[in-house]
Parts: structure tokens; C-alpha cells; sequence
């Protein structure tokens, strides 16, 4: 077999089972998955399921802290975690582009399959195209994700009132400057990594406690644009206050450079929560003591003493975060 | 600790006895970004203006060169590279015709936005079976590293239209003018790192203007809004470097030389302004082969060249000279936004429009936070 993906490998025929089975099956199978078959049988709970679709295209595929295999599981079962799901399944869609090294898709399927087993998921299903050169860009992965709705869950930016608190579980924008700094068209090299991760602990930790009213993942957009939703979904204004954002020195640096804002850059492994006050110090304390949790901070309130997404700055000025507009840094997910 | 620094200052300024308004221009869309950033308009006295004047050189790009870039690649079989800022700066043509380097893309020209000079050598070296043409629009900060560039030797197929502007020309013609509409300056910090602080001598000697270089962290502005106050107050006016980590006299001798040997001092158009004497780069004789302007010279157009023009209804010509601020315009925020700019100032980074869309309180939903007052002031 060729060390490089071929269009043969999508052919339907021996070199596309080849690689199923030597690369697909072996890293991520389990009692779920059966090759041979079109459709996935699941087992049923007396919940409900929650479901949600992602596609992942990030550039480079490996980058500092992860790769798009282990981002692919990330991204989908925080989708559902922050929504008060418990994941179970995951269905993968793979569009390989002709010349990928065999190498590098086993390492980011290696990748994902550990991730999915941190995570506690299956793939259950999947399906596999080989695209000519030049038509994809290495490998794109589309998932589905499913998973059990936590029955004493029931979140919505309907529940947000004026005097919450605002709480994130880490630092800002790791993964967009981590990106960034794997592009070689920057030219910049650093020891700072993507913060790609499952968000369940610090959603499942929570799930119990009354007060909790709406979790987010920040992902594209980062920090603000959830604010942004937040701000536009119930008609509030937003307080941040910079002083309390927690954000790597290098990410501060990297954003000078190139001139972004960290709270525009994406994060794979963080949750944003609005609480009602009395519980936020609870909730950080908690978030405090997970694992990837000490630098969780309570960042900002929800107010009705205006309408607009302010930041205090740490000086003890005020602007307002702007809504993203522009696309400074496409294909970071 | 600089915040704390910064703080230190801010606490200075305020304590100052002020007696009358006074405005303060500062001639970088790096520093308007950091004032704006920092909210440091909420925290000073009423008394004290902070103007964005002329510090953005994509906002006073000349019109006839964007379009002749945009012509050059929709007609000609090149590479048109240029900072990413550029692609987006309309040009005053009917709607239906291409009017942005970004509309040309979609038309199907190659046009391609870098981030460093440099990458226009990798470029021309993997494609050296086309022309690339480099539309370098920028001041001293970014002319200097095309002047080494091409010092240090092109690449046949690569061709520069250079558009380079010197800023202190600009603050001088205001000073010239019969209102220049400030009584005190922050010099800029990464111009002066180049070309020495001493350029900005004239400003006190003939102008009689407190002046104070900065470089982009608060507590940095914040010390030059402070040293000019002070030389307001005290009547003791001196060149003040605020920036000494890398504003060292003399400048970057290297730089200077390489700008020196590769391009004339000329007399140059700015949008919405007009011609400043002595304000531009034009590439030397010598490297008349790499000249855009020179190699394309049919598409040169003169009828273009239209003193002070910007699209109609825009204001862009009175931000950038400081005469009024963004909001004030009547398409800052309702045509004029970031995703469909009308004036250049709306379109880059480093302009006024942007900055101030970025992170000044909007008018309409703005209920009577700290932060009002700096509408209100207006």
C-alpha cells in the first residue's frame, strides 16, 4: 500500500477496506461500531437526546496542544455538554484530500480515539472520501454527536436576569493564538499551546446546582461574541471586567503583534456560564479544583444600567467590545 | 508594574490644575487604538480632547493608486500583492464597476494579501513564470523593510508600486494651515524608532507645541499626555521621549540608509488632503526596472488624480486632519460600518472610523454610563 492517500483509497474497493480497517477500525473500535454495516444500532435510556453537527477544517491539521482529530471530539461533545447532555455517540464524516500521508491521518485518528475515550464516547458510524489534490485541504472531519439529556437540566438565555454573574473555566483565547502561531506565514514560534479539551467535567459539575441559568463553549468568535449573544438574546447589557479576564502573557503578546484581541480568539476547551450571583463564588470553586480549572474567574454581570457588551479596562476605563465583523483568522476549527 | 505605572500617571494628569480645554493629536492609528483600548478618554479630565489626526496610511492611500492597482490586476496576467488593509479601500466608481482589490479577487485577478514585506520574495520566487506586483502603501514603519527589500536585490518578475508617505510632512502642513486644530502633539513612537525623534524638533521650535513621543502601552500614552500638559502648564516646552526603550536618538541609521539609497523624497498626492510637499517615496532611477508605475506606465491616469477627493457624503478628509471626530460624520455607523466600508478610515486597522467603531459607546443605545460623556463631549 501506497505511504499516501490515493483515490483509490475511496474507491469503494480493497484499498478503501484497507483503510477502514487499518486505520478507522483499529484506533476506534467498539462494541457500537461495525464496518460491515450501513447503520448503527443505539441503545435507548428513558431521557431524551440532544444532538448537534459539526464540521472541522482546521489549518494546520497538528498544532501546538492538539490536531483535528482530537479537536473533532472536543468540539462536539462540548456542544453537547454545555447544553446539559451527557455524549455518548459520535458519527465521523472524513473527507481526506488525495496525498495525505497515511502517517498523519493514523496519528489524528490515534489522536481522536483517545480523545473520544477521555470523553467517554463511541463513533459509532462513519463514512470515508478521497478527494482529488488540490480539492480539500489534507482532511476535514464532520461529526454528529448524541447524547442523553441530564433530566435536572434545563438551560436557556431566557432565564437571565440583571445581576448574574459571569464565570469562565480558563484562560482566553489559547487556542486562535496557538493557530496562529503554528502558520508559518507569521513567522513566530512559542511555547503556548491550544487549550482543545473536554469541557464535561466543568459542565457536569454543575448540573446539580439550582441558579445556573446558560452555558456556552466560546469557540469561533472567542469571549466576545458570546457575550454578544448573551447581550442580543436577552436585551441586557454586559459588564466584563478585564482585570479579572484570565489571559496568558503570550497570548497578550501574540495579539499586539498581529493586532487582535484575545477575547475574539477561539477556545476549545473552555465554558462560559451566566449564574445568578449567589451561586458564583460556589461555582468557581468548584470550577477552581477540576482538573485545567485554576484559572477559571468570574469575568463580568449582566446589567440593566445599559444595553450595550462594555469592558472595564484595567486601567478603570470603559469601551465597548465590538461585534466581530471581519474574519481575521479563518479555518482555526 | 506598568499598570500600575500607568495608573501613577493617570493620577498625575488628573491632579494637574487645567485651566482652559485643551486638544492633544496624536498622529498613529497604533496609539488612537491604544487610547481607544484602554478606555483612557473615560478617565481624563473634560478639558482634555485626544484627536486622531493623519496616522493611518491606508486612509490617505491615494485614490488613482488603488485604482491603478486594481486595473493592473484585472487586466494584466500578475500577482497583485498588498497588505491585507488595502483590499477592502473602495475607490469612487460606480457600483456596478470593480471598486475594491477584494472585488477584483472575486473577478477572478490574483490578488493576494500579506503580512510582512518579505513574503512578496517568497512569492515572486514561487511563481517566477509571473509578474507579482507589490502595492506597498504604508509610512516610514513599513516603506523602510521594502527600501532593504529591494536594497538587498529583487527578484526579476518582482515589480513595486510604491505608495510610501513620510508623516511629518502632514503634521506640518496642519501646523502651516491657519487652524491647526491642537495645542499639543504625541509624536509617534515606531515612526520616530526609525527615522530619530530629532524630526519632530520642528514642532517645538517653530510651532511652539508641546511635544512628547509614545510608544503603545497606557502607561507610555500616558506619560507623553502628561509631559505635554506639564509643558503646557509650564511654559517649558521640550522634545519629551516617552518611548526611550526603542526611540533612540539618531534613529535606525540602517534603515535611513537603506530608504536613502532606494527611493526619492517627492512631492506626493494624500487622499482627501492633497499634494504635501516633500511626503512620499518615489523608488529610484536605478530600479526603474522594478517600478510599477515605470513598467505598467500605460495605465498611468492623471485625470484620476483629483485633489481631496473621498466617495460623496464621506468625511474621512476632515478625520484624518482631526477636524471632527468619526461619529461625527454623517455615515459613521448608519452606511459607513466595518462590513460595508465607504471611507478608507473605516476600512483599516490603524483608522480612526474603525478604531472608534471597535470600541467607542454607540450613540443610539448608549443609557448614561461613565463612558457617554465621551459622546457627549463631542
Amino acid at each position: 500500500m501506497s505511504n499516501n492517500i490515493t483515490i483509490s483509497h475511496g474507491n469503494g474497493g480493497k484499498h478503501m477496506r484497507h483503510l477502514i480497517e487499518d486505520v478507522f477500525a483499529k484506533h476506534l473500535t467498539n462494541d457500537l461500531l461495525n464496518t460491515d454495516s450501513d447503520a448503527a444500532l443505539l441503545p435507548l435510556k428513558n431521557q431524551q437526546l440532544m444532538t448537534t453537527v459539526d464540521g472541522f477544517t482546521v489549518q494546520p491539521i497538528i498544532f501546538p496542544g492538539g490536531d483535528i482529530g482530537s479537536l473533532c471530539i472536543h468540539g462536539t461533545v462540548n456542544d453537547l455538554a454545555v447544553s446539559g447532555a451527557i455524549p455518548e455517540f459520535i458519527t465521523l464524516g472524513v473527507i481526506i484530500e488525495e496525498g495525505l500521508a497515511l502517517d498523519t491521518l493514523d496519528k489524528v485518528v490515534k489522536s481522536m480515539a483517545e480523545a473520544a475515550k477521555e470523553a467517554g464516547v463511541k463513533i459509532v458510524c462513519g463514512d470515508t472520501k478521497v478527494v482529488p489534490r488540490g480539492q480539500g485541504s489534507e482532511v476535514y472531519f464532520t461529526t454528529t454527536g448524541i447524547g442523553y439529556k441530564s433530566s435536572v437540566v434545563d438551560y436557556s438565555t431566557k432565564l437571565i436576569k440583571p445581576g448574574d454573574k459571569i464565570l469562565i473555566s480558563g484562560s482566553i483565547g489559547d487556542h486562535g493564538a496557538a493557530i496562529m502561531l503554528a502558520r508559518e506565514q507569521f513567522g513566530l514560534s512559542g511555547s503556548l499551546k491550544s487549550d482543545s479539551a473536554n469541557v464535561i467535567s466543568f459542565c457536569q459539575s454543575v448540573y446539580e446546582l439550582e441558579g445556573v441559568r446558560f452555558m456556552r463553549d466560546p469557540t469561533r468568535g472567542g469571549i466576545a461574541s458570546v457575550l454578544h449573544e448573551f447581550n442580543q438574546a436577552t436585551g441586557y447589557g454586559i459588564q466584563m471586567n478585564e482585570a479579572d479576564a484570565p489571559i496568558h502573557d503570550e497570548v497578550i503578546t501574540i495579539c499586539d503583534m498581529l493586532g487582535y484581541e484575545p477575547y475574539y480568539l477561539a477556545n476549545e476547551g473552555r465554558v462560559v456560564a451566566v449564574v445568578e450571583a449567589g451561586i458564583a463564588e460556589q461555582v468557581l470553586s468548584i470550577w477552581k479544583k477540576l482538573p485545567n480549572g485554576e484559572k477559571a474567574s468570574i469575568i463580568g454581570d449582566i446589567t440593566d444600567q445599559h444595553q450595550q457588551v462594555v469592558l472595564q479596562t484595567e486601567l478603570g476605563g470603559e469601551r465597548i467590545m465590538h461585534e466581530l465583523s471581519d474574519t481575521p483568522l479563518p479555518r482555526i476549527c | 508594574m506598568s499598570l500600575n505605572n500607568a495608573k501613577h500617571w493617570l493620577q498625575k494628569i488628573n491632579d494637574l490644575q487645567l485651566p482652559e480645554k485643551i486638544k492633544i493629536m496624536n498622529v498613529c492609528g497604533g496609539h488612537e487604538r491604544t487610547i481607544s483600548n484602554a478606555g483612557i478618554r473615560s478617565l481624563l479630565p473634560e478639558n482634555i480632547e485626544l484627536i486622531p489626526g493623519p496616522g493611518c496610511p491606508v486612509c490617505i492611500c491615494p485614490e488613482e493608486d488603488i485604482f491603478l492597482a486594481i486595473q493592473l490586476a484585472l487586466n494584466e496576467d500578475v500577482i497583485l500583492i498588498a497588505f491585507g488593509d488595502m483590499l477592502q479601500v473602495p475607490v469612487n466608481v460606480s457600483k456596478k464597476e470593480v471598486r475594491t482589490l477584494e472585488q477584483a479577487r472575486a473577478n477572478g485577478a490574483d490578488v493576494r494579501p500579506i503580512a510582512s514585506p518579505r513574503e512578496a520574495i517568497s512569492i515572486a520566487n514561487d511563481n517566477s513564470d509571473k509578474k507579482i506586483i507589490f502595492f506597498a502603501a504604508g509610512f516610514e514603519t513599513t516603506t523602510s523593510p521594502v527600501a532593504a527589500m529591494i536594497a538587498e536585490g529583487l527578484p526579476e518578475n518582482l515589480f513595486i508600486l510604491l505608495s510610501g508617505r513620510l508623516t511629518w510632512p502632514a503634521v506640518a502642513m496642519l501646523l502651516e494651515s491657519d487652524e491647526p486644530g491642537f495645542d499639543a502633539l504625541v509624536a509617534p513612537g515606531h515612526v520616530s524608532t526609525v527615522m530619530g525623534p530629532e524630526e519632530w524638533q520642528f514642532v517645538i521650535e517653530q510651532h511652539h507645541i508641546p511635544t512628547a513621543i509614545a510608544g503603545f502601552e497606557a502607561e507610555s500614552m500616558l506619560a507623553a499626555l502628561y509631559s505635554v500638559l506639564r509643558q503646557k502648564l509650564d511654559g517649558h516646552l521640550f522634545l519629551d521621549n516617552c518611548y526611550q526603550e526603542v526611540v533612540h536618538d539618531g534613529g535606525n541609521k540602517t534603515a535611513q540608509r537603506y530608504l536613502n539609497e532606494t527611493m526619492d523624497v517627492t512631492d506626493n498626492n494624500w487622499r482627501g488632503i492633497g499634494i504635501i510637499p516633500k511626503s512620499g517615496f518615489s523608488l529610484s532611477k536605478q530600479y526603474a526596472a522594478h517600478d510599477a508605475r515605470l513598467v505598467f506606465k500605460d495605465y498611468s491616469d492623471d485625470s484620476r488624480r483629483r485633489i481631496g477627493e473621498m466617495p460623496a457624503g464621506c468625511d474621512c478628509a476632515k478625520v484624518v486632519l482631526g477636524k471632527i471626530y468619526p461619529d461625527q460624520c454623517r455615515l459613521y455607523g448608519t452606511a459607513c460600518q466595518p462590513e460595508t466600508p465607504i471611507g478608507p478610515c473605516m476600512v483599516s486597522d490603524e483608522g480612526a472610523c474603525h478604531i472608534w467603531w471597535n470600541t467607542a459607546p454607540r450613540k443610539s443605545k448608549t443609557k448614561k454610563t461613565k463612558s457617554s460623556r465621551l459622546v457627549e463631549s463631542i
